[in-house]
């Protein structure tokens, strides 16, 4: 019996033939360098081993959600980058998607091409940081330095096409920001060429490991059952066999027309996610050299003047475009009322968000499903009964984002 | 085939309206009803809940007028048919209270203590309703409309607002 901090009191029955007779309260954070961003966990230990843990968040908390509500439909994309820091562009993707579905409108066949590639992009810079600090945290240095160089090769490729390198918005209600430049092209080439290189240097220092296998084999446990219940999502139900991954099973802005598959894995321990986010790895750059291939010319936003500003030159000739130029920048535009529900596949699962409109132009309500958020919550199921030092792989293989957890 | 099966999901006899919203199908069910929808579209498929929050309605020009000021959104999921779901549920602001969804869904236990934080509805039934992303001694509920949004003005720029819904206006 425990009283913490928070006024909660935390009972747990001790274990049979538990240590020294008594549980121990220990609190873990919130500055931790495992704990990927500010996370604060109560854990009870008999010995070493787990009793209970309860994690205690809100440290990140910058009100996002209200923030949204205060700002116009096309100035919420800024805030959107922010609350998952390691994937803005799927966040971007999420809130677009769920914007053009209430005023209705379809987003041209360039400008979903571009989305996925640029979301793929994500995909593998995000899974880069992860495989560095997690890899760190359990003792493999020079992962971090291997990782880290390619995660910079994508940013720079995010400066090259939106001039930002990490809060892009570059993927905005009605399309995309700009069009890809020549050097990006160039640029991408090179990278899908050289990723699937990087990706077997990986392998060869962690894969067949003694000491990253010991670490994190049959660690961490979620059976597919469990997963499901705890309304796990990405790599945690892909890890435990299940082949669950909205890019497949309920496809957007075109991912249908892209020949990949879901990577799973069975075992469902720390090792199995780690398997599937490397697989991950491999399954976006096909998607990147399909995309890259086959994309479409044409337009990367919607003909629509209410959304979007007019091109630059209509403006010295266009009284009309005048006039949309300075309606759209002062007042914004309005959505019809209602309300919609769009999710994502983010590099951490299922990433939603889920908007209602009052007809104004300010949304009544943005929430975001935080796929972070809802797999914290199954921390305590997996790490139940193991030893203290594993709770750094459970948190390291988790992958959640303290800033989308808090948003 | 999928077709007649999604109307049988909404033909639940607690159904009192029924809807689709940008596509999204949704249902509506009064409060004392929650709890047993929920358990019977768990028990038709809808294995999985996405999320659940709520919806601030004060002062809103949507007409006609929505008949309580807060709504409940539950999410759900059928992983086989790959259908949606959306549950609805008016709570009055005199009486701010529905019951838990946690014992059904386990994602809803932590939603509720967002709900409860951000709004200030309570559960009945929660086993640790708490604040979870506020300090334990905040004072209020941040995404009620009538909660200051703070801020301040930037020299040169328009008015910054401060008020979502001021308090003369609710």
């Amino acid at each position: 019996m425990s009283s913490s901090p928070t006024g909660v009191t935390i009972s747990r029955e001790p274990a049979e033939g538990h240590v020294g007779g008594e549980l121990l309260t220990v609190n873990f954070g919130p500055q931790h360098p495992s704990t990927h961003g500010v996370l604060r966990l109560v854990v009870i230990l008999d010995g070493e081993v787990i009793r209970g843990v309860r994690p205690v968040i809100g440290y990140l908390h910058t009100g996002i959600e209200k923030q949204m509500e205060a700002l116009r439909w096309q100035q919420g994309v800024v805030v959107t980058d922010r609350h998952d820091y390691l994937s803005p562009l799927h966040n971007n993707l999420a809130y677009a998607m769920a914007v053009e579905r209430l005023v209705g409108v379809e987003p041209p066949p360039r400008a979903q091409a571009l989305r996925v590639i640029m979301c793929e992009l994500t995909r593998i810079s995000s899974h880069c940081l992860w495989l560095g600090t997690s890899s760190l945290e359990l003792g493999a240095m020079s992962m971090f330095m291997y990782c880290l160089r390619e995660r910079e090769t994508v940013l720079a490729m995010n400066e090259e096409i939106s001039g930002y390198r990490m809060h892009t918005s570059y993927i905005r209600p009605g399309g995309v920001m700009a069009d890809a430049t020549e050097r990006f092209w160039d640029m991408l080439a090179d990278f899908v060429e050289k990723m699937p290189g990087h990706v077997d240097e990986y392998e060869d220092l962690l894969t067949n490991n003694p000491i990253w296998k010991r670490r994190t084999v049959g660690i961490g446990y979620l059976s597919a059952e469990d997963a499901v219940r705890l309304g796990a999502s990405g790599p945690m139900v892909r890890g435990s066999g299940l082949p669950w991954d909205l890019r497949k099973t309920m496809p957007y802005s075109g991912y249908e027309k892209y020949d990949f598959e879901i990577a799973v894995e069975e075992a469902g321990d720390c090792y199995a996610r780690y398997l599937c986010r490397i697989k991950e790895f491999r399954e976006s750059v096909r998607i990147l050299k399909q995309a890259m291939a086959s994309i479409p010319d044409g337009p990367i936003n919607v003909d629509e003047r209410k959304m979007l500003p007019p091109p630059r030159e209509e403006l010295e000739t266009s009284m009309e475009a005048v006039i949309h130029h300075f309606k759209l920048f002062t007042e914004g535009y309005s959505v019809p009322s209602g309300d919609v529900y769009a999710a994502v596949e983010s590099p951490r699962g299922e990433h939603g968000c889920y908007v209602v409109s009052d007809g104004t132009h300010k949304p009544r309500r943005v929430k975001f499903r935080s796929a972070s958020f809802v797999n914290l919550q199954a921390l305590e199921h997996m790490a139940m009964g193991s030893m203290i030092a594993d709770m750094i792989a459970i948190i390291g293989t988790a992958d959640t984002v303290l800033g989308d957890v808090d948003r | 085939m999928t077709k007649a099966k999604s109307r049988a999901a909404t033909s639940h006899k607690h159904v009192e309206e029924e809807g689709v919203s940008a596509g999204d199908r949704w249902i509506r069910v009064s409060r004392e009803h929650l709890v047993a929808t929920l358990r019977a579209l768990q028990a038709e498929g809808y294995k999985s809940l996405l999320f659940m929050s709520a919806v601030d309605h004060l002062a809103t020009p949507v007409r006609p007028s929505p008949p309580e000021r807060f709504e409940l959104i539950y999410q759900l999921r059928n992983l086989d048919t790959r259908e949606e779901l959306r549950v609805r549920v008016w709570v009055p602001e005199d009486d701010p209270v529905a019951p838990t969804a946690s014992e059904i869904y386990a994602p809803a236990g932590w939603d509720e203590r967002e709900t409860w934080d951000m709004f200030g509805i309570r559960f009945d039934g929660h086993k640790d309703l708490v604040r979870i992303l506020m300090p334990e001694d905040w004072e209020g509920h941040p995404l009620r409309r009538d909660f200051p949004v703070g801020g301040e003005t930037v020299d040169f720029s328009e008015d910054h607002e401060v008020w979502q819904t001021a308090p003369e206006e609710a």
